[in-house]
């Protein structure tokens, strides 16, 4: 087959496994009594009546395709960095610990790069430990990513309580940042932020780097076979480390966009699915760089029409969260279907062909 | 002296359901599947348990619950990752992610939207005659609850299957070497198939012994990374069901440490820390660990050829 035509072969499984996923998840929602029907047209015109439900897209996905972006970079070196969501919070306190201390004392746009520096450099030293207890001791990975976003959990509470907690020490959250160290606004009448174009800057880097450079060609040949990278010269522990460092690093940055971009504070709590999320967009962008946007923009959509919903009719928001959850698991299972579609194909070609 | 009883009964408490979960994790592993869907399992089964409980008014009709629930959810990953060979990782992570939304969606469904939680009376302790009257041990070991009795009770029972009986040895073999499993006519992925499907009765049970034994209410932050912790205790045990006890205990000792600090509620003292113990613990433990030896194809699916 063309490339082309398994692309489109692609889009139509994955727009297949979509649509059954809302189909199967909106008609649960009569149990509660609400028309799907009606609930998918509230959805739809909620969110695209006004221009600035529809900047909330934009702003929902510019985190999303960063958290997506640093599960497709372990991924390609066979890695599976579950823990992205303890990157996110790790650069969620360095950019506002920075902005905090800094913001009103040097320039805006100063205090915003160091702050974005300092999450890259936060989120980049959890993913750089985990790699490196991955290469050095053979630790397994994924458990060790887990349990050190629940270690991060618990440290950012600690900070919120003590040296981060907001001047009258009530409630656990920091201070609001100073204004001029928020993103600034780039569409008018709406709240996006420079955040989007940070993130997309960053899909094609990534996509860059991975298909377009040595580097990236090192970590996708460990990721294919190890052994054989190893044999060429290749060290698989020094990729592991990369590899799982410039995750982090991808998905702390997200933690700058989120709070300078978005929430102007830290408050404890806030966003507990992003990393999940981000691997379900993965799946979903067969862990393409470039893929991983449109895929965000779906979540993002959905995050927002799941808000939507929840205020206007009585569906809880919560049926999104099951509709994305059917969705990956469709998707994955068309992986499965695709495959065996196209091995059929290609048996009945040989029967033809032996015959003739 | 008091407070190191209490505490110690504590963590023989809090050990129960991750050694649970570890045994069963430990029969799916050693066929070589890592049951990665352990956190949705844990979720959905104290979901199902306080349904069940609440409902029904009887805390065994909600482990029985909790227990079908475990294993539909374990049925679903069995059958995409075992027969649809899908990536075992990849397909917990979604798993889990889904159970999060179907368990919060449907306690809306059936509870509606309550101001105040919904309780039911945690499961009572059994205190054992005469071996409960032993002083210190007694209080620690003697008088615990039902499923923690079972939960030792099932050790050597698995430990007798894996290793003295056929049936043991075809499963570890899955794990070593399938290719000679499936020579022998044995159909190796039924038997994966069901070893996960065990796995995931017991990770039901011990998701239950949250809502129904610790706090009697059933949150959507129940587990929180307890699944992945008795995920852990099987690779720390080398895949051992002694090993899932002696780690399990060490895991509950933390955990009740973590406990004690917050209840004495000194703002001073860093209890968050004390609280992810348990985690850090885990990566601490697995960079020290050297001698593990994992199941030769364990995370590896098995493609028949034809």
């Amino acid at each position: 087959m063309k490339k082309k035509e398994i692309l489109c072969d692609f889009l139509l499984w994955i727009l297949f496994a979509i649509l059954l996923g809302l189909t199967i998840s909106f008609s649960f929602l009569p149990l509660l009594s609400v028309n799907p029907f009606q609930a998918l047209t509230v959805m739809f015109s909620e969110t695209f009546s006004s221009t600035y439900n529809m900047g909330n897209i934009l702003i929902k996905t510019a985190p999303l395709i960063l958290t997506g972006l640093a599960f497709t970079f372990t991924y390609k070196a066979n890695l599976y960095n579950i823990g992205a969501q303890g990157q996110f919070y790790s650069g969620c306190i360095c950019a506002s610990a920075v902005s905090l201390a800094l913001g009103g004392k040097l320039p805006g746009p100063i205090v915003i790069l160091l702050a974005g520096m300092a999450a890259i450099l936060g989120g980049a030293v959890v993913g750089f430990i985990i790699g490196f207890l991955k290469a050095k001791f053979n630790a397994n990975e994924f458990l060790i990513s887990m349990m050190s976003t629940y270690v991060i959990q618990y440290v950012m509470q600690l900070l919120l309580r003590t040296s981060l907690q907001e001047s009258k020490h009530e409630y656990l959250k920091t201070d609001y940042l100073d204004k001029s160290t928020w993103l600034p606004k780039i569409i008018p009448g709406t709240s996006v932020s420079l955040g989007i174009v940070i993130s997309l800057l960053v899909a094609v880097l990534v996509w860059y780097v991975l298909y377009k450079t040595s580097l990236g060609f090192r970590i996708r040949a460990t990721g294919l076979n190890q052994d054989a990278a190893r044999m060429s010269g290749i060290s698989p522990q020094h990729q592991y480390m990369l590899a799982f460092a410039i995750s982090g690093a991808i998905a702390g940055l997200a933690g700058l966009v989120e709070i300078n971009g978005m929430q102007h504070m830290l408050l404890t709590g806030f966003d507990t699915q992003i990393g999940s999320y981000g691997i379900g967009i993965a799946i979903l962008a067969n862990a393409h760089p470039l893929a991983v946007v449109p895929a965000s923009l779906l979540f993002g959509f959905l995050q927002v029409g799941g808000t939507a919903l929840g205020h206007s009719t009585d569906a809880p928001a919560s049926v999104i969260d099951l509709l994305q959850g059917f969705v990956m698991l469709f998707v994955l299972m068309s992986f499965y279907f695709r495959r065996k579609a196209e091995l059929n194909k290609l048996k009945k070609k040989r029967i033809v062909t032996e015959e003739a | 002296m008091n407070n190191i009883t209490s505490l110690l009964a504590r963590a023989f408490f809090m050990s129960t359901p991750l050694i649970l979960g570890a045994l069963g994790e430990v029969i799916a592993e050693r066929t070589g599947m890592m049951v990665t869907a352990v956190e949705g399992i844990f979720l959905i089964g104290a979901w199902g348990g306080f349904i069940g409980a609440y409902i029904s008014g009887n805390l065994y009709l909600g482990f029985l619950l909790a227990m079908v629930c475990g294993l539909m959810v374990a049925l679903l990953y069995a059958l995409t990752t075992v027969y649809m060979n899908q990536h075992q990782i990849v397909m917990g992570t979604a798993i889990s992610i889904l159970v999060t939304g179907f368990c919060t969606f449907f306690y809306r469904v059936i509870f509606g939207i309550q101001t105040t939680p919904l309780k039911v009376e945690v499961l009572s302790t059994i205190q054992i005659p005469i071996l409960s009257q032993i002083p210190f041990v007694g209080k620690i070991l003697f008088s615990q609850n039902i499923i923690t009795y079972l939960a030792y009770l099932l050790i050597p029972i698995i430990l007798f299957v894996m290793n003295h009986t056929a049936l043991g040895l075809t499963l570890r073999s899955c794990g070593e070497n399938p290719e000679a499993v499936d020579t022998a006519g044995i159909d190796i992925l039924k038997i994966r198939f069901a070893a996960v499907a065990v796995a995931g009765c017991l990770g039901g049970i011990a998701g239950a012994y949250y809502s129904l034994c610790n706090v009697g209410m059933y949150t959507s932050e129940i587990i929180s990374g307890r699944g992945w912790i008795a995920f852990g205790i099987c690779f720390l045990g080398n895949w051992n069901p002694v090993g899932a006890l002696i780690f399990g205990t060490v895991f509950g000792v933390s955990e009740a440490i973590g406990v004690y600090v917050k209840s004495l509620g000194m703002s001073t003292m860093p209890s968050e820390l004390f609280s992810a113990l348990p985690y850090v613990l885990v990566i601490v433990l697995t960079v020290c660990r050297k001698d593990l030896r994992a199941p030769n194809k364990l995370g590896q699916n098995y493609v028949k050829e034809n």
